[in-house]
């Protein structure tokens, strides 16, 4: 990542930009992972990062699966292809939706077009970032309980003229019907502006 | 001062320029020094002056008057000096007085500039404000018009809704017309239905209960018959046997006869005997068809209970469908009502010829309704708009209504501006009438006194010119006054038309605002379906990444438990076979209890092979239905073997073959070891083509991809273009 930026810390290129918002998912992707329970605690070692002590798992088959998709990512970001990253959690029993934690992208085309750079600090982007982790490690406090075994599944949503990846099927969106929302924060490398927000299933007690 | 000794200077003056003064004369002269130049302040004697003429005996003679008459002048000139002095504080006084008349002057002239410069500043200010108002107004004016044209087709879709809306209800009037009509006839056939029911109920029951009775009457008469033909039956039984009694008699009469044939012995008794006989063979004869008569009555009450039973069954199934009958009657009369019902609205229907027709009206009709429905929306939504722009017009206008507040704020304050001005004039107006008077005063005292003061004239001139031009600034000023009294008024006038177009403004403006607002919920949903993750199959499409974490994961991890329970199970076996062997006899009793664990265990240790089996067999499903995915995507079958080196390492090898291969030995080998593959040499990459693409992609550019992916479209190639 550090290579692709420019001497001048400021300076945002688009290669730059998808790298972290790339890097961002595979966190992210990570710390949902471990904070809804979806893999065991102990699979997880912390090391620091964003000024927060972050969470990477250490299973060798999810570790290639999030690396394989960050590197498909953020081969989409450069192109300006990906307009959302949803990661689904779904019963492992019945299949059925339990939350979707969703990623919108909006790319700024003219940076993609005509491959200008931008100009925003480091330190601001990784400030941004970390409101969104803090915000991630929060929602389990209101965030229903998952107390039955549980997968997940990682869709994106990219224009129409992308060519299907050989690990990438096609696929529904995996909609909840009737969803609880609590919007996130965003952050923004003025190249990749990423919105947060997760919904999951309207849990039954609160309407009894 | 009296001077005994003339000065030196006195002495020879006379001698030199002017004779001694006469004695008799009066008062001496001397003539260096001129006393003054105001001759008319000198008293002289008249002539006397020729006779001054002095020697130096008269000198001494005439000193004592010439000392006196000296002394007299010196009088008169100081007199004269200190009238000159007075003459001259009083010049002074009147300068100052005129350098503070200028001062003020000038001060007044700065007061005037810097009130020029103010109203100046003022009217630029007026007149940028007056192009902003201009610049404005013509905005609002163009988003006016622009609101009035959208507003004009707002009102006409509204009054084309409305005049849908208006169609709609005369329809929905019409079909509710209909429909009370037909509530009506369905009422009425319902009660005439319920009536015929009713009556229908009446007869049933009076024909059941006429056949009930008809029943019982039957049954008395069965029972009737059953009784007589019991009697019959008797009759006949007493008739078989009366008859079987007369048979027998008649076979005796006859063995009788027969003999008294033989006989013939009393012929004519006989013959009464056979009269009598014949008569008793007839009266048992006409017994003996009594009797058959009673045998066929009976098999009539037999038939006639056969018929009863005919006739319950009838009756039974008789009531059974009276009963469905019944049933069906409301439903008959339900079906009924729809089909007139249906008749009338296809009736009713304009444009229906037939039923198949009905189901096209409606989808017409459903359209039309949803159409309008869009309409009204739409004219609503419009309508909200409006108001919405209204209602920012309104705030447009509430602004401009403070701007106009201000504007008098500032005109007030340009009033008192001018009052002061006013003020300030009038002021110096009195100043310069009080100048003037003291210039008139001035020139009075001139005219009396020194007519001689050419500089002080000089200087009234100039003060006066001043005041002229003074005079004539105050004229300036006075119409710029008035001009901007008018541009004022005119201000003032403009302010108020703006404040009326500002109202209508205003009301605009709320109604923009209204607008925005709805936009704003019109926003939030479309956010919220967003954020629910809707898409437009338009121009998105879904991907998911294939995940085989989980399945991988559950195979392993079962492959794993059953792998510790195995080895637990064989330990477990071992141990009991351990166990067997040492304790020998002795642990014979405790044999059979083992050995029915281990019976057990063993059947677990089935269950669970069975079960690896199975995985076995999935997992190998599995793979082959990723090898066949492989060899449709990629091209080549893959076929992998573990195989030996000489020094007993083990290595993988990978032998593909392309699906366009057009021999056997068209074969790929590869060698897989801790990370790297190799290809091997054999007969066909030994070829000289193939060998060069070897040399290139795989030992130059290091990539087997490359290399497979380039034969396999040069076999294609070769396969569909040969």
């Amino acid at each position: 990542m550090a290579s692709s930026r420019t001497a001048t810390k400021d300076i945002i290129t688009l290669r730059g930009s998808a790298a972290i918002v790339s890097e961002f998912f595979g966190y992210s992707a990570n710390s949902i992972l471990y904070n809804r329970g979806v893999y065991p605690e102990e699979s997880f070692v912390k090391v620091k990062k964003y000024g927060l002590p972050m969470l990477l798992t250490q299973d060798e088959g999810l570790k290639s699966f999030i690396a394989n998709l960050t590197s498909q990512l953020s081969e989409w970001l450069e192109s300006g292809k990906l307009q959302r990253i949803v990661l689904v959690i779904m019963s492992k029993a019945t299949n059925e939706v339990l939350e979707r934690w969703n990623f919108s992208i909006e790319t700024d085309s003219e940076v993609v077009e005509k491959g200008v750079s931008r100009e925003k600090s480091d330190k601001e982007i990784m400030r941004e970032i970390q409101a969104i982790m803090r915000q991630i490690a929060s929602s389990i406090t209101y965030l229903p309980c998952l107390d039955e075994p549980c997968v997940f599944d990682v869709l994106a949503y990219t224009d129409k003229d992308v060519q299907v990846p050989f690990t990438w099927v096609e696929s529904d969106p995996k909609l909840i019907d009737n969803p609880q929302m609590v919007k996130l924060h965003s952050f923004d490398t003025k190249i990749h502006k990423v919105n947060t927000l997760v919904s999951y299933k309207n849990d039954e007690w609160d309407e009894e | 001062m009296i001077v005994r000794t003339p000065p030196v200077k006195k002495r020879r003056g006379p001698e030199i320029e002017s004779p001694p003064p006469s004695a008799a004369a009066g008062p001496l002269v001397i003539y260096e020094d001129h006393p003054s130049p105001s001759p008319h302040l000198q008293p002289t004697d008249d002539g006397s002056s020729h006779h001054m003429l002095c020697t130096y005996q008269c000198r001494q003679m005439v000193k004592s008057e010439f000392l006196d008459a000296l002394s007299n002048a010196e009088k008169q000139v100081q007199d004269y000096q200190s009238r000159l002095e007075a003459l001259n504080d009083n010049f002074r006084k009147v300068e100052s007085e005129r350098k503070k008349f200028r001062d003020q002057f000038l001060y007044t002239e700065q007061e005037l500039s810097a009130a020029k410069g103010r109203e100046k500043a003022l009217q630029e200010q007026q007149l940028k404000e007056v192009h902003d108002f201009q610049e404005r107004f013509s905005k609002q004016i163009r988003s006016y018009t622009e609101l009035e044209v959208k507003l004009q087709t707002e009102i006409n879709l509204r009054t084309k809704a409305e005049t849908s809306a208006a169609s709609a209800e005369k329809k929905a009037s019409v079909l509710e017309g209909k429909l009370s009509h037909l509530s009506e006839s369905i009422e009425r056939e319902k009660r005439h239905l319920n009536n015929e029911i009713a009556h229908i109920k009446r007869e049933s029951k009076l024909s059941v209960a006429r056949i009930t009775a008809d029943l019982e009457r039957m049954e008395c008469r069965a029972h009737n018959a059953e009784k007589e033909s019991q009697l019959l039956k008797g009759q006949l039984d007493d008739l078989k046997k009366q008859l079987s009694e007369c048979l027998q008699q008649k076979s005796e009469a006859e063995t009788k006869l027969t003999r008294f044939t033989f006989q013939e012995v009393n012929h004519t008794d006989n013959d009464i005997l056979v009269k009598h006989l014949q008569e008793e063979l007839r009266n048992f004869e006409a017994e003996v068809r009594a009797a058959r008569k009673l045998k066929s009555s009976h098999e009539d009450v037999n038939l006639l209970k056969e018929k009863l039973l005919e006739e319950k069954g009838r009756r039974e199934r008789a009531e059974s469908e009276l009963s469905k009958l019944q049933e069906f009657h409301p439903s008959m009369k339900k079906l009924e009502d729809e089909l007139t019902s249906w008749k009338l609205m296809t009736k009713d229907i304009p444009g229906v010829s037939c039923c198949d027709d009905i189901p096209v009206k409606f989808g017409a009709l459903q359209k039309e309704v949803i159409d309008s429905t869009k309409r009204e929306g739409e004219a609503t939504a419009r309508l909200k708009q409006l108001e919405v722009a209204l209602d920012a017009a309104l705030i447009g206008k509430q602004n401009a209504e403070t701007e106009a507040e201000l504007m008098r704020e500032k005109l007030e304050v340009t009033k008192s501006e001018v009052n002061r001005i006013e003020l300030m004039l009038s002021r110096v107006t009195e100043e310069r009438d009080k100048l003037r008077n003291d210039i008139n005063e001035f020139k009075r005292a001139k005219s009396d006194g020194a007519g001689d003061e050419a500089t002080s004239q000089s200087l009234l001139k100039e003060l006066e010119s001043s005041l002229a031009k003074k005079e004539g600034y105050i004229k300036e000023l006075d119409s710029a006054l008035f001009e901007q009294k008018q541009v004022n008024s005119c201000q003032r006038e403009e302010i108020k038309s703006l404040n009326d177009r500002l109202k209508t403004e205003a009301r605009k403006v709320k109604s923009l605002e209204r607008e925005g607002d709805q936009l704003r919920s019109e926003i939030s949903l479309l956010e919220s379906k967003l954020g629910h993750g809707d898409f437009s199959a338009a121009n998105t499409k879904v991907l998911r990444m294939v995940n085989t974490l989980t399945v991988d994961n559950e195979a392993k991890q079962t492959i794993e438990a059953l792998r510790t329970e195995l080895q637990k199970t064989k330990e477990k076996l071992q141990a009991v076979e351990e166990l067997k062997s040492q304790s020998g006899e002795a642990g014979k009793l405790v044999d059979s209890d083992i050995s029915g664990k281990i019976v057990q265990l063993k059947e677990q240790i089935a269950t669970l092979e069975k079960r690896e089996e199975r995985y076995k067999t999935v997992f190998a499903d599995r793979i082959s239905v990723f090898r066949r995915a492989c060899c449709e995507l990629f091209g080549y079958k893959i076929v992998m073997d573990e195989h030996q080196r000489p020094n007993g390492i083990p290595v993988t090898r990978f032998t593909l073959q392309s699906i366009y291969a057009q021999s056997d030995n068209e074969k790929l080998e590869f060698e897989y070891e801790s990370g790297t593959t190799n290809i091997l040499a054999n007969d066909y990459t030994s070829q000289r083509e193939i060998s060069q693409q070897v040399e290139i992609f795989i030992r130059k550019m290091n990539s087997i991809p490359a290399f497979t992916a380039n034969l396999t479209v040069e076999s294609f190639n070769r396969r569909t273009l040969s």
